[in-house]
């Protein structure tokens, strides 16, 4: 094969991704048909952050924040910017949201913020909107586009029903496994400004979409589950390269639709089960998906953790840091055209840790 | 030679005394009906029902956490899988001591007795999320 | 699960005898099996203080036997007193771990043993070839290497030398302490009170069983794992620039070197061997037998009494309460709220675990 700058900077890439280490990652400039560059950037998720009374918060919660952000700032090369996932707080107080926002605030660099159901329904997002960042949104970014959803909104006759208090609707839509909750919904409104905001992008332009919920149909009693997932993703169809990046769901989740990869990110506070392990109810978990290592609850930070994102080429590769744990990486196969684990893929390199029943 | 006779005289009024009475009043021992199941099915879904308010309330510790923050539907926990080697605590135990251990640890909780209603309740509301699972002591 | 950590990659056999009570059964490598001359050749080799450049340094010297196989110093000193800036681990039942040193960066005792011979604050020797010279024509080494390998002269090489020290390693294994024959002999009294609420403490409130591992049949008293329990907290790199310091200076001199010359450096713990960010500052779990022979304690020897320790662990990986709490703290680290006497019953309970 002759060997051009470009083929040696590409095959060097790949090597350096294949081994994950933070240290070496080498960005490659495309020519000037492809203005898409390669970059790195982080995702920070599901903080939790739980008040016990006063200024006392639950330290469990509060520590797995705290490592992420430390460990973060220890990453070299330095990311372009960083996300938080949504549910940074548990019940969405204001003393959640400011003591999550204080540890926050020792992370180095720009941090574009996605709304979790916890931060959302004691108030509606008001006090995010006005403190912290708006709902949904777009930017762009060295030649990819960024866009940002309210994916945890939900039908109006139950945001509205006759609650006793904001904070019954809170704890309602907190439950994870509520009989009487609410499927998790972008709405017809959003729906609309994501189709008039994509007119404007260049279908060869790689599209991130950040939400918090799976936008897919996983498991409904859990809401791992976006009711009008179907609508979202027809919007999302026409362009090449398209991933979308989840929280929620506290576990490694990866799946390909079409032209969509769709990557969950890990909690900083505690992991969840799988669907499958509550035994009463199906559930579709993407059969692609390689789960992460069963946790330890001894060691409070077992199954959480950040990750760090290498946007090469414009597909995601996934690198979860894990403390306590094994790192994992889902990386972009372009042969295939999907995520694959970069060691766990094939079944026969199953661990037994990696049995969830 | 009277009594002899005396002797199976009283014997013949005890039988004929049994047998009436066995007539008014069924054999107890393993006799029970549709109404007494359903009674019984009930009285134990109070208790799977208190167990699960138990387990989704913030009260069991003293840190707010409550169970299904980690255990939704109680997922995860395994109740088939006891008693089972248990490596948080060294050694073979029964599904009570890991509750308890998640009670003492996560929750920052005091652990509760084997037979303390609150305790019972729990595992009823556990052991009811994953019925129809094979049991499968031991396993991990 | 073991992360880097490398069991040998030739065949492991269980040797057949009996271990002592309360341990597994001892791991010996099919490449190395263990023999009386072998054991003997590894003693000499042990204890011989010609193989440091100053004449004055066996292993030995910060592995003695009467001081329980360390040497009762925070962190050891080599050649000229040279000071290193980490805590002599015991050898005794080192056989049964997975990884040698505190980050264990040697897989196996044959690999560790090599190490300190050429590090320049322990034996400082410029390389092994002093040795091999001394061994080569020692008449009383001819014998033992001719006796333990069949080989003599250029054909026993440095690999002879760490089999053989390895082999009297494997022999240095203790069980049989009061806590095994209470725990798994059956006997009530064994031992005291005190002790025996101290048992109750490590498993259930004092949480030290999940790394001090203790089985059904067996406890080995350590994981193998390595966990950051915020010992050297205070040297650890808060920040990019100190941590890039540290790494160049693994990169530039070599592990073995660098943490063993440079505070900041040997903070790094497991770091420096496998650069995951998941384990600054971790170290290996070492195993609690014969804990109060080997006193100081932690990998820099900071903590002098087991006291100290237990206090260490209350305050969840802290010196004291007031002390920041690391940001990158293991998980199964945390405040425990022991009281007094149960900090006291548990101190009781690992002067239980010397065997006699």
């Amino acid at each position: 094969m002759k060997m051009n700058r470009r083929t040696f900077l590409k095959t060097t890439g790949a090597a350096v991704v294949a081994s994950a280490l933070p240290m070496s990652l080498v960005r490659v400039a495309f020519g000037a048909k492809n203005p898409a560059q390669d970059f790195t950037f982080a995702y920070i998720s599901d903080a939790h952050i739980q008040q016990i009374e006063g200024s006392k918060f639950v330290r469990n919660w509060d520590m797995g924040l705290i490592r992420a952000i430390q460990e973060a700032n220890l990453l070299t090369p330095r990311p372009d910017f960083f996300f938080f996932g949504g549910d940074l707080a548990q019940l969405g107080k204001k003393e959640e949201l400011d003591h999550g926002l204080d540890i926050i605030s020792k992370l180095r660099g720009k941090v574009y913020y996605v709304i979790g159901e916890h931060d959302y329904y004691l108030d509606l997002g008001k006090y995010w909107e006005s403190k912290i960042s708006p709902l949904w949104y777009s930017f762009d970014h060295k030649g990819v586009h960024f866009v940002v959803l309210n994916s945890i909104l939900t039908y109006d006759k139950w945001t509205h029903k006759n609650w006793t208090t904001p904070m019954d609707r809170m704890l309602a839509m907190a439950r994870l496994d509520n009989p009487e909750g609410s499927p998790f919904l972008v709405g017809e409104k959003q729906r609309e400004w994501l189709k008039k905001d994509l007119e404007r992008v260049d279908k060869s332009t790689p599209i991130v979409l950040c939400s918090h919920s799976p936008i897919q149909k996983i498991y409904k009693g859990w809401n791992f589950w976006t009711d009008d997932a179907e609508s979202v993703q027809t919007l999302l169809k026409p362009f090449n390269k398209v991933t979308v990046i989840y929280g929620h769901v506290h576990q490694i989740q990866y799946n390909q639709v079409g032209n969509i990869s769709f990557h969950a990110v890990m909690a900083t506070a505690w992991p969840w089960p799988y669907p499958k392990s509550y035994v009463q109810d199906p559930s579709h978990l993407p059969k692609l998906t390689v789960p992460m290592n069963r946790a330890d609850p001894f060691f409070e930070r077992d199954a959480t953790g950040w990750q760090f994102i290498n946007l090469r080429t414009g597909n995601v590769d996934m690198h979860y840091q894990l403390p306590d744990n094994e790192n994992r990486s889902v990386v972009f196969n372009p042969k295939t055209g999907s995520p694959k684990d970069s060691k766990y893929q094939d079944v026969s390199r199953h661990i037994p840790p990696q049995n969830h029943y | 030679m009277r009594d002899i006779r005396r002797y199976f005289g009283v014997l013949l009024i005890m039988l004929i005394v049994t047998a009436a009475l066995a007539m008014k009043f069924p054999a107890q021992a393993d006799e029970f009906t549709k109404e007494d199941v359903a009674r019984w099915t009930k009285e134990f879904t109070t208790v799977v029902n208190e167990g699960s308010r138990l387990f989704h309330s913030s009260t069991l510790g003293k840190n707010k956490v409550s169970c299904d923050q980690c255990h939704p539907n109680a997922a995860n926990t395994h109740p088939e899988t006891y008693p089972k080697f248990q490596k948080q605590i060294g050694k073979v135990i029964t599904l009570f001591e890991m509750v308890n251990w998640c009670l003492r640890n996560p929750l920052e909780g005091d652990p509760l007795a084997a037979d303390d209603p609150r305790m019972v309740a729990l595992l009823a509301y556990i052991l009811h999320e994953r019925r129809g699972v094979p049991l499968a002591p031991g396993k991990h | 699960m073991l992360r880097g950590g490398v069991i040998a990659a030739t065949l492991v056999t269980c040797v057949a005898f009996a271990a002592p009570l309360g341990l597994p059964p001892l791991p010996v490598p099919a490449d190395n099996p263990i023999t009386p001359e072998k054991v003997k050749l590894g003693d000499k080799l042990f204890h011989d203080k010609r193989f440091s450049s100053t004449g004055e340094v066996s292993c030995s010297t910060c592995h003695e036997r009467e001081k329980g196989f360390t040497d009762g110093l925070p962190v050891s000193e080599g050649i000229n007193k040279l000071k290193g800036t980490r805590n002599a681990p015991t050898v005794i039942n080192a056989a049964y771990l997975h990884t040698q040193f505190w980050d264990g960066r040697e897989p196996t005792l044959e690999a560790q043993s090599a190490g300190p011979f050429i590090n320049p604050v322990e034996m400082a020797l410029p390389n092994h070839e002093p040795i091999l010279k001394i061994v080569r024509t020692d008449p009383e080494y001819v014998d033992l290497f001719q006796k333990a390998f069949a080989k003599t002269g250029n054909r026993v090489t440095m690999k002879e030398v760490e089999q053989a020290i390895a082999s009297f390693e494997r022999t240095l294994i203790a069980g049989n302490s009061p806590f095994d024959r209470y725990f798994y002999g059956g006997d009530k009294k064994a031992m005291s009170p005190a002790a025996i609420r101290g048992l109750d403490v490590f498993i259930n409130q004092g949480r030290c069983v999940s790394c001090h591992v203790i089985e059904q049949t067996q406890a080995l008293f350590t994981d193998n794992r390595f966990h950051m329990i915020g010992s050297g907290a205070k040297q650890m790199p808060k920040n990019l620039d100190d941590l890039a310091v540290a790494v160049e200076d693994v990169k530039k001199r070599g592990t073995d070197i660098a943490v063993l010359s440079n505070e900041k450096t040997s903070s790094l713990g497991r770091y420096a061997v496998t650069r995951d960010l998941t384990d600054i500052g971790a170290f290996k779990t070492p195993t609690l037998r014969n804990i109060a022979l080997t006193a100081p304690y932690l990998h820099d020897g900071s903590l002098k009494t087991l006291e100290e320790v237990v206090q260490f662990y209350n305050n969840g990986g802290r010196e004291k309460e007031t002390d920041p709490v690391p940001e990158l703290l293991s998980g199964g680290i945390r405040p425990l709220n022991l009281s007094k006497e149960q900090e006291a019953d548990l101190v009781e309970f690992l002067k239980a675990l010397t065997s006699p």
